[in-house]
């Protein structure tokens, strides 16, 4: 028991400080130590200079194909280093601070992406691509994504509540914003909860996170809690066997409004990477408030 | 001692009572909203009814092992039976199992405690009956076996499936619903009834092999079926809802400090025990944090272990 304990620590301490330490011309060879960097890579046309990954780089199809280094919380050191790369790009809350000094030591250059919410990721892009020689691309791609997050945050006016587009002194309560509720995994339950990327999908849209008041960022989450604040709509990450898994719960919940009312929606699982698709999975939650 | 027995009873319906009031919202039973009669009786009375047999079926288990394996050490996870069906349960959840739909994880955890208890029972077994030496060693070798195979998969799988699998493994009873508990309970019953109907049995097991003969009883027989009674009641156990520390383990021993060694009193009153703890535990480990909830074994250990130490600086008595 104390080693599984040990090794579930190992796993969940890994964020501090990073630092960076990139300087110089434009990289030949990259290797990504998380799926949202192999996604970024890929979005700035780097994919001929990816030489390794790691295991759970599943996205684009090409990224299955390049060579793996391991996982993100423990990727194998010799695999890294006889890959010769001019540049290891990692994250700063998914790989282990412990890697990076390592990596360093060995004088390997490291570029840690320091973004962990969606506000910070267009900046973080600009820098990556800045240190990785691609300025431009990155600049086009950081834009692209500022327009989309633009778009829909001011689209979520056009089907607010007529009160809160025009307050009016007569209305007799402001209509209050949809409660939400994003089921992460339901057996232990787990929703999104503050500080995650799904938290400020929901705020993007409009929609207020029923689970906005827990302690950490993926909560085990009380059920009676859901039951008492009664969300407007459930989300539920597609994959895995959802749709089955989730009977269970759903069942459980049935008087909540969202079930009462139809508003369960399986999504896709864009929004547990901070990384390109990012906004495909906000503009997919926004999608569902118009209804 | 029927006095003592007595108020160990009415303790553990007072902490079944006033753990379905209280939680993240306190419950009026005599004036109920909708929202409040529906938490009631379709979240926190499953939930009790599983803490309660679990608790019971742990605390039994752990009394009747100590017993005929002789060893103030054993518990129902020493066996193994834990991290057979810790492993079993794992493949379901990080393998994406879902075929029995809500069923599946219990299912195959019920099915790993028991074959792993099998496993146990046929390396325990030599000339015709079961040793308790050879019982314990076999299930120390199984557990760390399929530990290691656990911290295997786990290490090869991703992070978040990684925390699902511990979350389930630390002791689970949020997701409790009364579909499951017909199964439990026939198990926990059954096991319970059986253990404590061959109570004098074991009390002459604990004595030894050719005292238990002199006495009428034939010892390999009562030990295979004491043995097999705790092995499915451990098994439906920790498919209700993982696997909780501390009770199979220590509730015996306070239990042993309050009404003695007698296993007709002892087996009921460690069922008790067990069951009043963790439902306690439960109520704790629901309401600390709301929203949040924690694993309801972490709790278990918390405030168990602290009580029994105390226990143990006060009282002179010191058997199995």
């Amino acid at each position: 028991m104390i080693k599984i304990i040990s090794l579930f620590l190992l796993f969940t301490i890994h964020c501090s400080l990073f630092t960076v330490s990139y300087a110089g011309e434009a990289p030949k060879r990259i290797i990504s130590l998380a799926p949202n960097m192999t996604e970024i890579l890929f979005a700035l046309g780097l994919d001929d200079n990816i030489v390794g990954v790691t295991s759970f780089c599943d996205y684009p199809e090409e990224a299955k194909k390049k060579q793996k280094i391991g996982g993100m919380s423990n990727p194998s050191l010799e695999a890294v280093v006889s890959l010769k790369p001019d540049i290891v790009v990692m994250t700063i809350d998914g790989n282990p601070k412990e890697f990076e000094e390592r990596l360093r030591s060995l004088k390997i250059k490291t570029y840690v992406f320091r973004s962990k919410r969606i506000s910070e990721l267009s900046q973080g892009i600009r820098d990556m691509g800045t240190a990785l020689g691609v300025k431009e691309r990155a600049d086009l791609l950081a834009r692209e994504i500022e327009t989309t997050i633009n778009k829909i945050s001011r689209g979520v006016l056009q089907y607010a509540p007529a009160s809160v587009k025009n307050p009016s002194p007569f209305a007799p309560y402001p209509s209050p914003e949809k409660k939400i509720l994003f089921i992460i995994w339901p057996e232990p339950l787990i929703v999104a909860g503050p500080g995650s990327i799904t938290d400020d999908a929901i705020t993007i849209i409009g929609g207020r996170n029923i689970a906005a008041k827990s302690k950490s960022a993926y909560p085990k989450y009380s059920i009676e809690e859901i039951l008492t604040q009664a969300p407007d709509i459930i989300f539920i990450g597609r994959g895995m066997g959802m749709e089955k898994v989730s009977q269970g719960l759903l069942k459980k919940l049935k008087s909540v409004p969202a079930i009462k009312n139809k508003r369960v929606f399986y999504v896709s699982d864009y929004l547990y990477r901070l990384g390109p698709r990012t906004v495909k999975g906000i503009e997919e939650l926004a999608g569902y408030m118009e209804q | 001692m029927k006095i003592k027995m007595l108020i160990i009873i009415l303790i553990s319906i007072l902490i079944f009572g006033i753990s379905l009031v209280i939680g993240p919202r306190i419950i009026n039973p005599f004036d109920m909203d909708d929202i409040s009669r529906e938490i009631l009786f379709f979240i926190r009375a499953p939930r009790a009814v599983v803490a309660v047999l679990m608790g019971m079926a742990l605390g039994a288990s752990g009394a009747v092992l100590q017993g005929i394996l002789r060893n103030p050490l054993a518990d129902p996870y020493i066996l193994g039976i834990s991290s057979g069906a810790s492993l079993s349960a794992a493949l379901a959840i990080l393998g994406g199992l879902t075929f029995l739909g809500t069923f599946t994880v219990p299912v195959f955890a019920f099915t790993g405690a028991v074959i792993t208890g099998g496993i146990v029972g046929m390396m325990g077994w030599k000339k015709g009956g079961l040793w308790p030496e050879r019982l314990l060693l076999a299930g120390v070798g199984l557990s760390f076996l399929f530990s290691g195979l656990l911290m295997l998969i786990m290490s090869i799988s991703t992070d978040e499936g990684l925390r699902k699998a511990m979350l389930w493994i630390f002791g689970d009873l949020s997701m409790s619903e009364w579909s499951r508990i017909p199964y439990g309970m026939a198990f926990v019953t059954a096991g319970t009834v059986i253990s404590v109907a061959r109570a004098k049995a074991l009390n002459a097991l604990i004595l030894g092999d050719e005292f238990t003969h002199s006495l009428g009883f034939s010892p390999r027989k009562e030990r295979s079926v004491l043995f097999v009674s705790v092995g499915l009641m451990t098994a439906a156990s920790v498919s209700l809802g993982g696997m909780i520390g501390f009770i199979g383990l220590l509730v015996p021993h306070i239990m042993r400090f309050f009404i003695g060694s007698d296993s007709k009193l002892l087996l009921p009153a460690s069922a008790l025990g067990g069951g009043a703890l963790l439902c306690i535990a439960d109520l704790i480990s629901r309401s600390i944090l709301p929203p949040m909830e924690l694993p309801a074994g972490i709790i278990t250990a918390i405030i168990g272990s602290p009580y029994f130490l105390y226990l143990l600086r006060r009282k002179n008595v010191l058997s199995i």
